[in-house]
């Protein structure tokens, strides 16, 4: 059988931005259940705050096996930054590590990210989109710092939801 | 005045000649031990849930301490807290009470009956404790790296008092129940270490800090332990000595020593020394790691300290320990995987059986065993863990003699043969070739130590020798020699065939076996895929790679190496990596062409991968002479990768298990 690469190629994008289009829609359905057994007395906020503490402890978690302390503390730090990075890479983000002209930091540029466009898709409001995400990346660092027993912290400088055009990160030693 | 428990003269016996630094005395504490020798503490997963000893338990120990000759065998690490947050596998020994006694007194009795000194352990297992509850307890809440492992709870000061006391209500109870030595474990990742860490150790009151403060609860432990043991029974401690956790920030060498002269100071008769953890990335007892790679280690600590220095770590031969303990670089030798898989190694050594032997090749498979909450087993040695079954361990008489018919030279057919052998039977063992060992022979040929992997032919060749089984080596057996011999039974180990899919280009000059290419007979060009994501796939994989080849593994199974077990499967994935390996997995081949092969993914993508040669690892059973045999009327069996393609252990306990019931 001949080998079409462009066939081949176009189903696996295709397949691989349907997968992705999933992850987005997979969360905000479990959003609406969630809200839905909490019942009216929580705010929507407050629960998607949870699950983000909840997806930051574990990408944390994950992120552990992966750092290294052996090549010292510049290197270990973009290799955090570049799992930061990678992490919103599969959700289907253009996502940029840049080195700070500061030592031992660095900056996250997302160019583009889904999420914002699948909380719009639920009705979510922007806002909560930022601080789900702040949330999160805040939290992925608390496992980080008490394992390599360090205080890096991650602050945001401008974000998509926001209209800012990117989202800007920065990722620094307190 | 020193004392001995048991008197042993070696002198008449040959391994005494030719290692006599194994042989001779040595004075721990108050204690003399009359060799060189030591069963280190190895847990088994054999006792029961709650933590009482069983039979299973007392015949393993037995046999490892008539192996010792008088030498030192401990008993497994005991967990000490009623809340069993301390302990860190199903089948671990439990001395939280005073009813755990009369079981822990069985197994120093046991120990006793073989004359050896009885050796017991304190072992709270820390981080990689709590296997039966939610949180683990350490000296700080420091998250785990491996998710098999529990939460970690920060320890009060309360709780680390407490802990003090357990550890010296546990040793009490091990002084009742008769035992004459007294260790502690501050190894691999367990509370002692998690204290002594800087990884670990987070604390800034007095049990943190500097390694003084990290020190200080072992201290505390130490000297409340050898108060109770007072002048006679020895103390020692089994210390790291390199934690290998540099990666995220552990320990330095120099502190490690700094522990040892701490320990020392506190007390302790002897150190024993380890290196790494369970979570350090750094390989240091599987079989990629050379024989007395760690004699450093021993060497090191003996200029840092005066007690005597033990040390087990890829100690395999005796001829290693002979020569660290003649050159002043240790004082005893420790095993734990070479008396998993032969208990009666170092009584052999002893008594100048050496080809006697069964020996262990690093696997790791009994590791990965008890990590999984699963009882004791070995590779290689199919009676481990089942010793207090004598129908298995020490099987019967044949009631009928039987002339047996054992087609296949390798591993399974050898196993068999001297087992039914020495039953009574009388064994004929046929192989096409003109040596034995299957495909063994080529599979050892495979970089990163699987040439050990022959020693366990060595040794069932010897054993088959001696229990008088009859070789026929160039003789392939056919329909007409069945029928000639007309044997009693007949035991298939052909090994596997080589699975050869038709109408996708197989047919091919540039297609060749594994066993072709890991023996030289079969050249490949630089460019290879190799099909089959299995041992021998990978075998061959890091074979060729190491020649400076690109090779890409095809496999069906989701990852490379399902056939590994994960406590080795690691190193693989490494040199894969390493060595530029590139695995399609969750895969098959669709086509093989001039210059390249077509792999398809499970859901039905397709990929070119260009290459000069391809080479064949997948397998199946081989039904090879089934039929005639059974056409005749003549029992049969079928064994090892004839039966099921499989690996070594496989083969070996199908090979033992068919041999004890034939």
């Amino acid at each position: 059988m001949a080998f079409d690469a462009e066939r081949e190629i176009s189903r696996l994008w295709g397949n691989l931005h349907s997968a992705q289009d999933e992850i987005g829609r997979t969360y905000y359905r479990w959003r609406q259940a969630a809200l839905k057994v909490a019942g009216p007395g929580f705010k929507p906020l407050d629960v998607s705050l949870k699950a983000a503490e909840v997806i930051g402890t574990e990408i944390g978690k994950s992120f552990l096996p992966r750092l290294n302390w052996l090549k010292g503390e510049e290197v270990w730090l973009m290799s955090l930054a570049n799992s930061y990075a990678g992490q919103w890479i599969n959700h289907g983000a253009v996502v940029k590590v840049e080195k700070g002209s500061q030592p031992f930091e660095a900056f996250i540029r997302w160019e583009r990210c889904p999420w914002p466009t699948s909380a719009k898709e639920y009705g979510v409001p922007m806002e909560e989109d930022v601080l789900c995400c702040d949330k999160i990346l805040q939290t992925i660092l608390l496992d980080v710092n008490v394992f390599f027993n360090v205080n890096y912290k991650i602050e945001t400088l401008k974000a998509i939801p926001r209209g800012q055009g990117v989202c800007l990160r920065r990722l620094y030693k307190a | 005045m020193a004392k001995l428990l048991f008197d042993w003269d070696y002198s008449s016996y040959p391994g005494a000649k030719k290692y006599p630094h194994l042989f001779k005395p040595i004075q721990i504490g108050n204690l003399i031990i009359p060799n060189r020798i030591k069963y280190a503490a190895t847990e088994d997963n054999l006792n029961t849930r709650e933590g009482f000893i069983t039979d299973a338990d007392v015949a393993y120990i037995r046999q490892r301490a008539k192996g010792v000759v008088g030498g030192i065998c401990t008993m497994q690490g005991v967990y000490m807290d009623r809340n069993r947050q301390g302990q860190g596998y199903v089948g671990q020994a439990a001395a939280w009470d005073d009813k755990f006694i009369p079981g822990l007194r069985r197994l120093a009795e046991a120990i006793h009956a073989e004359r050896a000194v009885a050796g017991y352990q304190l072992m709270h297992c820390g981080r990689v404790g709590a296997v039966e509850v939610q949180y683990c307890q350490g000296p700080s809440a420091v998250p785990q790296r491996l998710r098999i492992f529990r939460p970690v709870q920060e320890m009060t000061k309360q709780d680390i008092k407490q802990c003090v006391k357990e550890h010296v209500e546990a040793a009490r109870r091990g002084l009742e129940a008769g035992f004459d030595i007294m260790e502690i474990s501050g190894i691999v990742g367990y509370l002692i270490s998690n204290f002594i860490s800087s990884y670990t150790n987070r604390r800034t009151d007095e049990y943190g800090g500097d390694i003084r403060g990290r020190m200080r609860f072992v201290v505390e432990i130490i000297q409340e332990v050898k108060k109770l043991c007072g002048k006679d029974v020895p103390l020692g401690i089994r210390l790291c000595a390199e934690e290998l956790l540099d990666d995220v920030r552990g320990n330095s060498p120099e502190e490690s020593m700094e522990t040892y002269k701490i320990a020392e100071e506190a007390g302790v008769d002897y150190i024993s020394v380890t290196a790494g953890w369970q979570e350090s990335i750094v390989p240091v007892i599987s079989r990629d790691v050379p024989m007395g790679s760690w004699i450093h280690l021993a060497k090191r600590a003996k200029e840092h300290v005066k007690v005597p220095i033990q040390m087990a770590y890829r100690l395999f031969k005796p001829d290693l320990p002979n020569q660290a303990i003649g050159d002043g670089h240790l004082d005893m030798w420790e095993m734990c995987r070479p008396m998993i898989a032969d208990p009666l190694m170092p009584k052999k050594v002893l008594e100048g059986r050496e080809e006697d032997i069964r020996h262990c090749v690093a696997c790791n498979l009994c590791l990965a065993r008890l990590f999984r909450d699963a009882p004791m087993t070995c590779y290689i040695n199919p009676v481990c863990a089942h010793e207090s079954d004598p129908k298995y361990a020490d099987p019967e008489p044949a009631e009928e003699k039987k002339k047996i018919m054992i087609v296949g030279g390798g591993p399974a057919g050898l196993e068999c043969a001297y087992v039914a052998a020495r039953r009574g039977h009388e064994v004929h063992l046929y192989e096409k070739r003109n040596e034995l060992g299957g495909t063994l022979i080529e599979a050892s040929k495979a970089p990163y130590g699987d040439d050990e992997l022959f020693n366990c032919i060595r040794y069932q060749k010897t054993q088959c020798e001696k229990a008088g089984v009859t070789f026929h080596l160039g003789t392939e057996v056919t329909e007409e020699v069945i029928k000639e011999e007309l044997p009693d039974s007949v035991v298939l180990a052909t090994g596997p065939i080589y699975s050869k899919p038709k109408g996708i280009g197989l047919d091919r000059a540039n297609v060749v076996n594994v066993l072709d290419v890991l023996s030289g007979k079969a050249k490949v060009g630089d460019k290879v895929v190799v099909w089959g994501n299995r041992k021998p796939g990978i075998g061959v994989a890091l074979y060729l790679a190491k020649q400076g080849k690109k090779v890409t593994i095809v496999g069906k199974d989701k990852s490379a190496g399902f056939d590994v077990n994960p406590s080795f499967k690691w190193r693989y994935m490494i040199y894969l990596r390493q060595n530029g390996v590139t695995a399609y997995n969750d895969c098959d081949i669709e086509e093989i062409k001039e210059g390249e092969v077509m792999v398809k993914t499970y859901d039905g993508y397709r990929i070119p991968v260009k290459c000069d040669s391809v080479v064949m690892t997948e397998r199946e059973a081989n039904p090879g002479l089934k039929e005639v045999v059974q056409r005749e009327g003549i029992e049969l069996f079928v064994i090892g990768d004839a039966l099921v393609p499989r690996n070594l252990s496989s083969a070996v306990h199908d090979g033992y298990r068919i041999g004890i019931r034939i």
